[in-house]
This record gives C-alpha cells, structure tokens and sequence, in this order.
C-alpha cells in the first residue's frame, strides 16, 4: 500500500525517485497544496475503490506517505 | 444592541455565565445550561434589535430543512439543490435588502454565520456524514450565542462532540482560565485598539486623494484586524467558559508569504469552510469526471467560484463582489506561480527574499481590505 501510495505520490508532484520517502511531511516540503491533496484521494478512490472524504480529514493526520497508506488501509 | 459592545452587554452576560462557571467547576455538564445560556442571550440582544420574530422564523426555517432533508434520505441531486437554495434565500432576501432598502426587507443580525451552519449541516447530510440529528443539538449549533455575529465558524460534527463531552473539574479551570483571557485580550483588541485606530487614525483622513487613500488602506488593515480578531478572541473565550472550543481565526496574517499562506492565516475558519464544502467538492467533481483537458484548469475555477463566493457572502454591494474577484486572481495567480517559476517557493521560505515576499504579501491583502472598506467607490 505504502508503495502505491509513494508512486501516486510522485506521479502527481513529479517528485524524482527516492524524493518522497514514508516519514517525509508532504506539505512542510511543498508537494502537496490543496489540489495536490485533492488530486491524490481522487486518485486513491480510482485505484483502490474506496470513498475518502479530504474534508473531513485533518491535516495532520495526512501529512506523510505513512498515514494516507494507513488512512486508506482503514477505509478497505 | 451589538454582542460584545457596551457595559451594560458585557454585565449581563457576565452574570448569566456565573451558572455555567459553577456547573463547570463542579464538573457538571454545561450542556443544558449552555443552550439556556444562548436562549436568554438572542431573546435579550435579538429583542433589544427588534428581530426576535425574524430569528424565529429564519432558526424554524434552517431547523426544518435540515429534519426534513434528514429523515427523507433522499439522494435526489434535484432536492438537494432544491433545499440549498430554500437555505439560501433568507441571506439572500437581506443581503439584496441591504443593497436596496427601498425594498424593505427585514435586516437579521448574523444571517450570514448562521447561514453556513445551516448549509453545512445539508452538506453533510448530503455526503451521509451524519449519523443522527438531534432537535436540540441541531438548535444549539444553529444559534450558539457567542459566534452568532461574528464567528468564527465552527462544523457540527465537531460542536456536538464537545457537546457529548463533560469536562473535569480539572479541565474546565484550564478552560476557563483561557476562556477569560481570550474574553479581555479580545475586547481590549476589538474596543480600545480598534476604537483608538478608527478614532485617531481613520476619522482624521481627509475624504480623498492619493496619499489620504495610501494612508487609510494601512489604517483600515490595521482597524480591522484588531477589530475582527478581537470580535473572533471574545466569541471563542465566551465558547470556551461554556465549555466549547471554537476554532481559532487568525494566525499572525501579517507573517504571510504569500496569499494562500495568508488565507490560511486571515478568517481560517471561513477559509476553511469555503476550502472544504466549495472549491474540494468543486475540483473533485471535476476530476472525478475528467471535465478538464488540464486537471489545473479546475484548481483555477475552484479559487475563482471559492473567492467569488467569499464575496457574495459578504454582500452584493460592487466592493464586495470586486473583493471576491480580486482574490480569485490572487489566488489563480499565486497557484500560477508556485506551479511555474520554481524559485518562487524556495524565494518564499528564507532570507531577505522571504522578507520582501512577506512585505509585497501585505500590500496585496491590504490593497484588497481597500476595496472592501468601500472607500474606493465613495
């Protein structure tokens, strides 16, 4: 899941291999704003066919590659 | 009357929260005695106003609605438009009063907070995020006294949590202590430096010419900061003594690099809402359906209708409207630039660079503040 999540990841920011690793805050680096989150659920719900609804997510709880991977291994 | 103005307001509601002290330091809920709290408040400042009966039809009204939206669980995309629309027309009938009084529509005091709770509500019962609906937390949520006039703009769900929560005696003097704080630092920042930046500052600007107008967009920025997160600092101490955490409002907007840093600093709780409920539901209809060639496109038309929005929602006067549109720019602009001049980003993060990103950052929003104090179409 980590891995999916990574390659997602890089493939909306076009972060180069190896950038984006799963304890680094997404938002302190600048990768992701707004439509990036966006963007990203969007893309998580088409893969994985689950419902995640951004707003209702605090930020902090989606901050690294770690916790979207374990956000959407709850919502399996 | 005006909430939190006047010692005669400040004296009554000091008393009528002397209960909710008791109950809290006694480690009792302050649920029921909070409801009664705003109740007594709206009869009082609401009566003072002559709008009582207007708030009552306006809170049956959003009441109804929202049950009826509730219980019918439909998935119609016609209902639901139907009943954002029926949410939407009191703010409208006063905010298209306001713009012609010959009209005679009758004015509400916080229509327009009160508004977004209601929508909110149908939003989530749109998206079946809520479980149940009770009357009296629906009630208490629609018309919690300390936010009504001025925010800021809490959610439902996270309201009637703090609502299920009965705090120890422990934490309620934490609570309290803060609440009080927040009560005084707001009403010194929303009276006296306001009043004294208004008095001294605002009222002895003559009506025109460049320099005047120079000086009265720094004046105005100032005035209604401080008046503003005054207003946001009491709504959320008065909350707090009754045991609610309101969210905060404003983060040191004048630190901004740039104005999505600052509308995440500047009426976080309105920016917020307009964030979650107009421009995410926006893009992600967009991108789920795949109705732009460039997926940014929709990231533009979502700040564009988000800002606009914002704009509206302040009033029809052209000072608002050109308020919205000018932020709808900004903001297209800023994303424009993050997404296309690399150095931007790191200019924004250190240094000297940061200094003048923050320096230009102020101009922009004070320009805009400009446009909204109304003062460019007097």
């Amino acid at each position: 899941m980590l891995d999916e999540v990574i390659k997602i990841l890089n493939e909306i920011v076009g972060a180069d291999e190896g950038e984006i690793e799963a304890d680094l805050n997404l938002f302190e680096a600048g990768l992701l704003d707004s439509f990036a989150v966006i963007q990203m659920f969007v893309a998580l719900e088409e893969k994985f066919g689950v419902t995640l609804a951004v707003e209702t997510l605090p930020r902090e709880e989606i901050v690294t590659p770690a916790l979207i991977a374990r956000r959407v291994e709850q919502a399996l | 009357m005006t909430p939190f103005s006047g010692l005669l307001f400040f004296y009554i509601m000091g008393l009528l929260l002397l209960p909710a002290c008791i109950l809290g330091l006694m480690g009792k809920s302050l649920r029921h005695y909070g409801f009664i709290f705003t109740v007594l408040m709206l009869i009082w400042v609401f009566g003072e106003n002559g709008q009582l009966l207007s708030l009552a039809v306006f809170a049956i009204w959003q009441i109804a609605l929202c049950l009826v939206f509730f219980h019918s669980h439909s998935k119609s995309r016609l209902i639901f438009i139907l009943v954002i629309i029926l949410s939407l027309l009191p703010i409208a009938a006063v905010k298209i009063g306001e713009l012609f009084p010959a009209l005679g529509t009758r004015q509400l005091l916080g229509v327009s907070y009160m508004t977004f709770r209601g929508v909110q509500v149908l939003l989530d019962i749109r998206d079946d995020r809520l479980k149940e609906l009770r009357l009296l937390d629906l009630c208490y949520f629609l018309l919690f006294f300390p936010s009504v006039s001025s925010g800021p703009i809490d959610r439902y769900q996270r309201f009637v949590g703090d609502l299920r929560r009965t705090l120890s005696r422990a934490e309620y003097i934490d609570m309290l202590r803060r609440g009080v704080w927040k009560l005084m630092f707001g009403a010194f920042s929303a009276i006296v430096v306001s009043g004294l930046i208004n008095q001294y500052w605002l009222a002895a600007l003559p009506p025109d010419g460049f320099l005047a107008t120079l000086l009265y967009m720094y004046g105005y920025t100032l005035y209604l900061f401080f008046n503003f997160a005054g207003y946001s600092s009491m709504a959320i101490g008065t909350a707090h003594i009754l045991g609610v955490s309101l969210p905060e409002n404003f983060n040191m907007p004048f630190l901004s690099v740039d104005m999505k840093d600052f509308w995440s600093r500047w009426h976080i709780s309105l920016s917020t809402w307009l964030r979650d409920y107009v421009y995410t539901r926006f893009v992600r209809g967009a991108l789920r359906a795949r109705r732009f060639k460039n997926p940014r496109t929709a990231s533009y038309l979502g700040y564009a209708l988000n800002m606009i929005t914002m704009g509206v929602w302040h009033g029809l006067t052209p000072s608002y409207l050109l308020y919205g549109a000018y932020h709808a720019l900004l903001m297209s602009l800023n994303e424009a630039l993050d997404l296309h001049w690399k150095a931007f980003r790191k200019l924004k993060q250190k240094g000297f660079s940061q200094f003048v990103a923050v320096f230009i950052t102020f101009h922009l929003f004070s320009f805009g503040l400009l446009i909204f104090s109304g003062r460019l179409f007097s």
